[in-house]
């Protein structure tokens, strides 16, 4: 598209473009054989990883199970106005903030105390012990997490409300109280992850130099100084990346949990994007809104995890990239 | 590394709480133990806290002579070993020639890679493109969709990468093939990679449980923590009575069921701290 009287750009001479592609298949010819073992890994993303990202286009569409992708209608953005006018749209964007808030701002710090506090035992056996039993539950299977919740909220039997009735109070029905999902939710991923989620932090007290502490102790630091001035300055480049990860994903809350825990009487405050697009799409087969509703979602996602990173670097601080 | 100091009040009281966690986090397995080989009776009356009382196995005996548990059992310990045989299969066979510097593409292939990790469009249409493939309601579903997982892909990539170059150069000039490099040299030699990432790919098919449940429609292809699911929590069409019906099958029975499915899961945990921390570190790093 050039303009009559503007000189055309100055063209590379054809034997340079002639050059670079015998270069390449030559290039090519010399890799074929690793080129052939990576055909698997190839197709795998194409067909399962972007593969999916090409089905979205349901979400502009009337998607019905018998015309398939390519020949359900259009609507264009139907879906998304729907969903945006609908009283959902805000109650599930409050419940997912809020379980993702909160288990962030509550369950940040546990992971690097438990870190801190293993690092000041001084015997090795009891420190390894300790670690090693603290992450037992990261090896549990969500149903049996889920299960061990609510067989120990039980109201009839369960132990914690028998010691809650041991000292005279009313039974809880932690379950059924709109009132008590969160703080179960997020008191419940503490106890499972913080072990697992601590073993990064210790690795990264591991690593900060001893002759810090060494110095630290000729000069006379007491122990309070040395876990201020050296432990947590030394963890701090590795707790602002585990931050920046976090409220990245913060909007991706541990869905198959709720799904486990809640009951009509808890959706109120528990639905979150991920379980409303379950039932939605796949028990109502709502295929073409849930998949506009999944989309929304993977693009806050993606904004705030992008965010994140930008305010990290702007701040000074290592972003992810 | 510390010198040599006195036991003060702060290491009494770090003990003290450390030990608290320990036996949080431990104490809810013992308890489902106990109760699995407990009198159902006893339980019901609370009087099992720790130890089993009126020890016995009545519950294993009856979880394991009703055929559903057993099958889902069966079925989980296939799928497992299917599926974490096809992810270290693919996950090593794409890391080898990403790990190889001069490998045509490799940027931008390792671009379009790590860019799947920010790009996830939900479950909606990862259901229909396994729908669109025929994958419904077969084994294939649970395996072939998640073949590699990228993270595990990253780290292989980078155990290979700081694997010496020189025996592959050697390999080649006396006319290996890339496919027996990677077969008779590579994969022998990265066994600690491999099982560090093989375990996350155990766990994750081992503790599945979604994916089963929205792929596989028989109920005879359940896999275990489905199953669980149906026994320990009620599904969708459940009231408000979710806590106290989950008492109605008796707790022995469940609890058992429950210890059943995390054997496998407890026998590999305690050997797996080296490997878990291995994985977990390389997945912290940068890029």
């Amino acid at each position: 598209m050039e303009h009559p009287g503007t000189k055309p750009y100055p063209r590379r001479p054809q034997s340079s473009i002639g050059a670079r592609l015998a270069a390449t298949w030559k290039h090519m010819k010399r890799d074929r054989q690793l080129l052939l073992l990576f055909i698997p890994c190839i197709l795998f993303y194409l067909i399962f990883r972007y593969g999916p990202l090409y089905g979205l286009i349901i979400s502009f569409k009337d998607y019905s199970v018998f015309q398939g992708i390519i020949d359900s209608p259009w609507v264009g953005f139907k879906h998304f106005e729907k969903f945006f006018s609908s009283p959902d749209f805000l109650q599930l964007f409050g419940n997912t903030l809020a379980l993702g808030f909160y288990s962030l701002i509550f369950g940040f710090p546990f992971p690097i105390i438990l870190a801190i506090m293993l690092n000041e035992v001084r015997v090795a056996a009891f420190k390894k012990s300790i670690q090693t039993l603290s992450y037992l539950p990261a090896f549990l299977s969500v149903v049996i997490i889920s299960s061990m919740i609510i067989d120990f909220l039980s109201p009839s039997n369960g132990i914690i409300n028998r010691v809650i009735a041991w000292f005279g109070f009313e039974k809880i029905y932690f379950l059924i109280e709109a009132s008590w999902f969160r703080p179960v939710y997020v008191i419940s991923d503490i106890w499972a992850s913080v072990g697992y989620e601590a073993i990064v932090f210790l690795a990264a007290v591991a690593g900060i130099s001893p002759t810090l502490y060494e110095a630290a102790r000729v000069d006379g630091a007491s122990r309070w100084q040395v876990m201020r001035h050296i432990t947590l300055p030394g963890l701090m480049p590795t707790i602002v990346i585990m931050f920046i990860l976090k409220t990245g994903s913060m909007i991706r809350v541990g869905y198959e949990k709720v799904l486990l825990l809640y009951n009509p009487t808890t959706y109120d405050v528990a639905d979150v994007f991920s379980t409303f697009v379950y039932r939605k799409g796949l028990l109502e087969a709502n295929y073409s809104y849930a998949a506009a509703v999944g989309m929304f979602e993977a693009v806050v996602a993606m904004v705030m995890l992008l965010g994140a990173n930008f305010i990290s670097r702007r701040m000074g601080g290592s972003g992810l990239w | 590394m510390v010198g040599q100091r006195k036991f003060t009040l702060f290491d009494a009281i770090n003990a003290l709480l450390l030990t608290a966690l320990a036996i949080s986090t431990v104490y809810p397995v013992l308890y489902i133990l106990a109760v699995s080989l407990s009198d159902t009776a006893l339980v019901t009356q609370g009087k099992v806290w720790l130890w089993p009382r009126g020890l016995n196995f009545n519950a294993y005996a009856e979880v394991l002579s009703d055929n559903r548990i057993p099958r889902a059992y069966l079925n989980t310990i296939f799928y497992t070993a299917l599926g974490t045989f096809i992810n270290l299969l693919f996950t090593a066979v794409a890391a080898y020639p990403l790990s190889q510097r001069g490998f045509i593409g490799r940027k931008y292939f390792m671009f379009m890679i790590v860019l799947t990790m920010f790009l996830n469009p939900g479950i909606i249409p990862n259901y229909m493109i396994v729908k669109e493939l025929g994958l419904l309601d077969s084994v294939w579903a649970l395996v072939i969709p998640n073949a590699i997982w990228t993270f595990e892909l990253i780290i292989l990539k980078s155990f290979y990468e700081n694997m010496s170059t020189q025996i592959r150069e050697a390999a080649l000039i006396d006319g290996a093939s890339e496919f027996r490099i990677l077969f008779n040299m590579v994969i022998p030699l990265s066994k600690p990679a491999l099982a560090s990432i093989g375990l996350f790919y155990f766990m994750g098919h081992w503790n599945s449980f979604f994916l089963p449940m929205i792929y596989l429609t028989d109920q005879t292809m359940h896999p275990l923590q489905v199953v669980l699911r149906g026994m320990l929590i009620f599904s969708e069409g459940n009231n408000a009575g979710l806590v106290d019906a989950a008492a109605l099958a008796p707790q022995a029975l469940k609890n058992a069921t429950i210890v059943l499915s995390m054997i496998p899961v407890l026998m590999i945990y305690p050997f797996a701290q080296k490997y878990f921390a291995k994985g977990v570190m390389l997945g912290s790093e940068k890029g």
